[in-house]
């Protein structure tokens, strides 16, 4: 319980930050906030004075800054976001319609990197030394290495622009997902294969998988038996600390693929001074962090009972 | 576990094979623009463009006006009262019919927003007997051409809240709306009840894509049929291409360099014709944008009427710019930076990324005027920045580029820009005849010769410096034929397109 | 910006990794530092008339799409964001283990409230923290440099407050104590050896974390502005013209390639 209990405090954490964070960032916006407004709004062909004075005056800005601090925690105790200075619709529904785009990208990217990564690496680390295991070793450093957005870019040119196999943007049908997909995915698998691996060397040189083999199992029946339940333990647990990779990684193949998520939302947010729809994004973003991992304390003590003694 | 990994490379095979990159029926339409809102005052040109809503009056390719949902227009004696009698048999797309009352309710709300209609004279819009009335406290001879810019149009009552803010587009147009899902897509198909001709392809699909390499990578791959918003780079690169048609066209904006009139350094219109002629516009035009030539006055030729054959052209010459701003004396530092009076002749230029050859233009312009001794700071920033520094007086030099046709007559915008206190125009600088010119064009009393005289004005006293005219280019994929580009960027043109046989 | 976790059974170290990630990154650093002074040029002087020209003795990389030599402009980008990455990594380093070891030593309240702090920051993605920073503060690379140390010194915070924990515990502390030798000492002697390599690590991934960043949010328009050259800025900037001039976009792909790889190889078997 203690586990959950420090979740909380670390979501009240999280949530007083970018509390914090996003109230600084509205007080000392470079320039007149209105006008950043406007020109989100209206577009560099139409913001002039009037717009900003529209804005201004609907918004109410440059009002004393402790009122509107208070005003702040309030609204934020009461989980209301606000509304969102550009669209003017509410931050709240602004980012419900965007957490789906997101989120689906990201079950497809994670879903991909455990079809390509932990294969690869349980074979790996069955042969220690072998020729796949040294290849996966270079493969995965390799990929490493390289940023989301590079493997974008190699990506498209290679497959939606030279071989013209796939979308090189854009979003709707299934297709679309395969590219910003693969690109998260592939940074993903790098890691994963690495920790299935190492998972996966590790047991099979315990004296019970020895014991398995003897009494007479092939090695696939071991492996289901007894190796991928603890090899899933390791992995599961680094899933949880791969979402903020994740949402790196989605902050910029959203900006660079068009995808209509919440990194793109948070990008232009953070371009036009769009403070509520800021603090709702990157409170969501938080959040998730925290769920996520509140899950996963969960879901790791469900397989492997020994953590929770 | 070989087999997960054969299925998942089965899966993404199958899902990636050799299908063509589209098969469906859609027309893909692809622009920069995002989608705010259901709302005419923020991302009506969207609507217009798509052929969704419409305006009162239209333009055609040469800038004339020509009749939209209003059929005809006229003013009476002092110029004071405007008629326009409204088309018959037009219905909004949610079956109701257009009536002079729903017309005058869209323009008033309308005017109650921040637009071009909030600065006019107008002191009221009143129905009438299949027509609209419009009377203003002074005469204004440009009225019909402030109806055609999209903020007016004409949307069906239900398509604002109690607030007068957008709801839900309901047009008149060839096209209705299916599904919108802001900020990045709208889908639309062909509006059964609509007054004119049916278009010929039935269901059309907007995206936004904010980034301009993106763009043209979706018009390489042929993700979409008509791409719009090029970069220079792009176009070149799409030319090679036989799957893909570039159009382009000249429009009616231009790309030019503001300043303060009033900036100790800048006062005088020698100092102006300095760093006009430390500008290589050759050399920017062919290698940033890809232009044959660069501008030789403000107002690019599509301007019809304001544009001069006639002006001497403005030059690039380093030694004769030295030498002017040898005369108001500056002298040149150690560095190559000039200085008079213990000051060096340093200035920041600020402009704004969303025109993406907005700062390579910019970067260009550093060089260029270095080699005079004029030291650029570039302050690449949100596009506000510069009429608010406009505004407080803070602004030295700024690059934009300027559509002097967002209302179809030049006029408004000159008027606007260059007469009022214009936030994207001219910045302190008044000139009593010119002023006197463009005013009584915007009456109604003048005519080319007077046009003429402006625009010499404006060539001679360069409150602002032209670098380029701008080209409008768009990619259209070798599924569709029939598209134009709208030189007055006020529509796509769907309605007229169809599918190649 | 990920996450860096010690592995529980660490693979036996691998010298020659090691050695090819150091002898890889100390290329690209006498690239950055010494090309210019081989083939002197200036990053920012344009010549239109050259645009997306190729290679030649004055610009061994060809031009950009201004006529400026990609020789030079990779050079100075290659200069830049190690430099401001770098001065991160410091900051974040000095903070981290001055916090780690005041955590560690105080307990108590200053550990909770510490540790409360690191976990929350943990829990946010590191671009975002940057994306925020840089909005706030003027100046792009002081806004990189104060939004990567706040988000790069938790790693250094939370890898010495555990040893520094671990190490006072141990008998040979309580010794040191019992003879009555102070705090610095103690440091020194017990706790910064045991610290050190792992620090040498984190530096080295937090440095590569750094320049990922700085080079991914130029490349989505949010970082470094033209005309600075910067890695993510010049291949955004060269991608248009990929066809027509492949070395240009090329060249600061594989350098970032390279220095990423030599970084992540330095840093050794720990896992993002």
């Amino acid at each position: 319980m203690s586990a959950l209990a420090s979740r909380l405090v670390q979501a009240i954490m999280v949530a007083l930050l970018i509390g914090a964070a996003t109230f600084a960032m509205m007080r000392s916006l470079p320039g007149d906030a209105a006008w950043r407004i406007a020109a989100g709004r209206y577009g560099y062909d139409n913001v002039d004075a009037a717009a900003a004075d529209a804005v201004r005056a609907e918004l109410g800005l440059g009002g004393p800054a402790l009122p509107a601090l208070l005003q702040w925690l309030g609204d934020l105790a009461r989980l209301d976001f606000g509304t969102s200075l550009v669209t003017g619709r509410p931050v709240a529904a602004e980012i419900a319609h965007q957490l789906g785009a997101s989120a689906s990208l990201a079950l497809v990217a994670v879903l991909l990197s455990l079809l390509i990564g932990p294969p690869l690496g349980i074979l790996a680390g069955l042969r220690p030394g072998g020729p796949l295991d040294r290849g996966l070793l270079v493969a995965s450093t390799g990929l490493k290495a390289v940023p989301q957005f590079l493997m974008a870019l190699v990506l498209i040119v290679a497959l939606a622009v030279q071989l013209r196999w796939l979308p090189a943007a854009g979003h709707g049908t299934a297709r679309h997902f395969i590219l910003p997909g693969l690109t998260l995915a592939l940074g993903l698998a790098a890691v994963n294969a690495r920790i299935a691996r190492d998972a996966m060397a590790r047991i099979a040189a315990m004296p019970f998988w020895r014991f398995a083999q003897w009494k007479g199992l092939s090695e696939r029946q071991t492996l289901i038996r007894h190796g991928l339940r603890n090899v899933s333990v390791p992995l599961i647990t680094y899933l949880g600390l791969q979402f903020v990779t994740l949402v790196e990684g989605v902050i910029i193949v959203e900006s660079i693929f068009g995808w209509p998520g919440i990194g793109h939302a948070l990008v232009h947010a953070i371009f036009s001074r769009d403070v509520p729809m800021v603090q709702g994004t990157a409170l969501v973003l938080g959040l998730g962090f925290v769920v996520v991992n509140a899950a996963i304390d969960l879901a790791v003590r469900h397989l492997d009972p020994r953590v929770a003694a | 576990m070989i087999r997960s990994t054969f299925l998942a490379t089965a899966a993404l095979a199958l899902l990636a094979g050799p299908a063509p990159a589209q098969s469906d029926d859609r027309l893909d339409v692809v622009a920069q623009f995002e989608i705010q809102a259901p709302e005419p005052s923020t991302s009506g040109y969207i609507f217009t463009r798509m052929g969704i809503a419409e305006t009162l009056v239209n333009a055609d390719a040469e800038g004339h006006l020509i009749p939209g949902l209003a059929t005809d227009w006229a003013v009476s004696e002092d110029g004071l009262t405007w008629t326009f009698t409204l088309r018959d048999g037009v219905r909004f797309h949610d079956g109701t019919a257009m009536t002079a009352d729903t017309v005058v309710n869209a323009l008033e709300i309308a005017r109650g927003k921040p637009g071009p209609l909030a600065d006019l004279p107008i002191t009221g819009i009143a129905p009438g007997e299949g027509a609209i009335t419009v009377t203003l406290s002074e005469p204004l001879a440009a009225l019909p051409a402030y109806l055609a810019e999209f903020r007016s149009q004409i949307l069906a009552p239900a398509s604002y809240g109690p607030d007068g803010a957008g709801v839900e587009i309901i047009g008149t147009g060839p096209y209705r709306i299916t599904a919108m899902a802001p900020p990045l897509s709208l889908d639309a198909t062909a509006f059964a009840d609509y007054w004119g001709p049916p278009p010929h392809i039935a269901d059309v699909g907007y995206s936004g894509v904010s980034r301009v390499e993106t763009r043209a990578l979706m018009a390489e791959s042929g993700e979409a049929d008509f791409v719009f918003g090029l970069d220079p780079a792009s176009v070149s690169r799409l030319g090679m291409l036989d799957s893909v048609e570039v159009l382009s066209v000249p429009i009616s904006r231009t790309l030019l360099i503001k300043l303060n009139a009033t900036h100790p350094f800048l006062a005088q219109p020698e100092a102006r014709r300095a760093l006009s002629l430390a500008i290589d516009r050759a050399g920017i035009a062919r290698a940033v944008l890809r232009y044959p030539e660069g501008a030789t006055q403000l107002f690019p030729p599509a301007v019809a009427g304001w544009h001069d054959d006639a002006l001497s052209p403005l030059g690039h010459d380093v030694g004769e710019a030295r030498a002017l701003l040898a005369g108001l004396g500056w002298q040149e530092g150690s560095d190559g930076i000039l200085v008079r009076d213990g000051k060096r002749f340093a200035l920041t230029l600020t402009t704004y990324p969303d025109r993406p050859e907005l700062p390579l233009v910019a970067a260009v312009l550093e060089q260029q005027f270095r080699a005079i001794g004029v030291e650029l700071t570039i302050n690449s920033t949100n596009s506000s920045e510069i009429p608010a520094g406009h505004q407080n007086g803070t602004l030295e030099l700024a690059l934009l580029a300027r559509n002097f046709s967002l209302i179809p007559d030049p006029i408004g915008t000159v008027l606007s820009d260059y007469v009022g206190n214009g936030d994207w125009g001219a910045m302190n600088w008044r000139n009593a005849d010119f002023a006197a010119l463009v005013r009584g064009i915007a009456r109604g009393v003048g005519g080319d010769r007077e046009r003429a005289g402006a625009a010499a004005i404006l060539q001679a006293e360069l409150p602002v410096i032209p670098i380029a005219w701008y080209r409008q280019t768009l990619a259209v994929s070798d599924r569709v034929e029939g598209a134009t580009i709208d030189p007055f960027e006020r529509s796509f043109g769907l309605q007229y397109m169809r599918w190649a046989e | 910006m990920s996450v860096v976790e010690i592995h529980g059974a660490r693979r036996p170290s691998l010298p020659l990794a090691r050695m090819t990630g150091a002898t890889l990154v100390v290329l690209v650093v006498l690239f950055a530092l010494a090309g210019p002074l081989l083939v002197p040029g200036d990053p920012f002087a344009q010549s239109l008339m050259k645009a997306l020209a190729g290679p030649e003795a004055a610009a061994p990389l060809g031009y950009d799409h201004l006529g400026r030599s990609v020789f030079h402009r990779l050079a100075h980008a290659l200069r830049l964001s190690p430099l401001i990455a770098l001065a991160a990594v410091a900051t974040a380093g000095a903070a981290g283990l001055l916090l780690g070891t005041l955590a560690a030593a105080q307990g108590g309240w200053a550990d909770r409230i510490l540790t409360m702090l690191a976990d929350a920051l943990l829990a946010l993605p590191g671009l975002l923290l940057v994306l925020i920073v840089l909005a706030i503060l003027p100046g792009t690379a002081l806004g990189f440099w104060a939004g990567l140390s706040l988000v790069l010194w938790v790693e250094f915070f939370r890898l010495t407050r555990a040893a520094t924990r671990e190490t006072l515990a141990s008998p040979a502390v309580q010794a040191s104590r019992l003879l009555g030798f102070g705090p610095a000492y103690l440091f020194r002697t017990h706790v910064w050896p045991e610290i050190a390599p792992m620090m040498l690590t984190a530096a080295a991934f937090g440095t590569a974390t750094a320049i990922m960043a700085i080079a991914a949010l130029g490349f989505v328009h949010v970082g470094m502005r033209a005309p600075t050259p910067e890695l993510g800025l010049m291949m955004v900037e060269l991608l248009p013209y990929w066809r027509e001039a492949p070395l240009a976009l090329l060249s600061p792909v594989l350098a970032t390639f390279a220095l990423l790889l030599g970084l992540t190889l330095l840093a050794g078997s720990r896992e993002t």
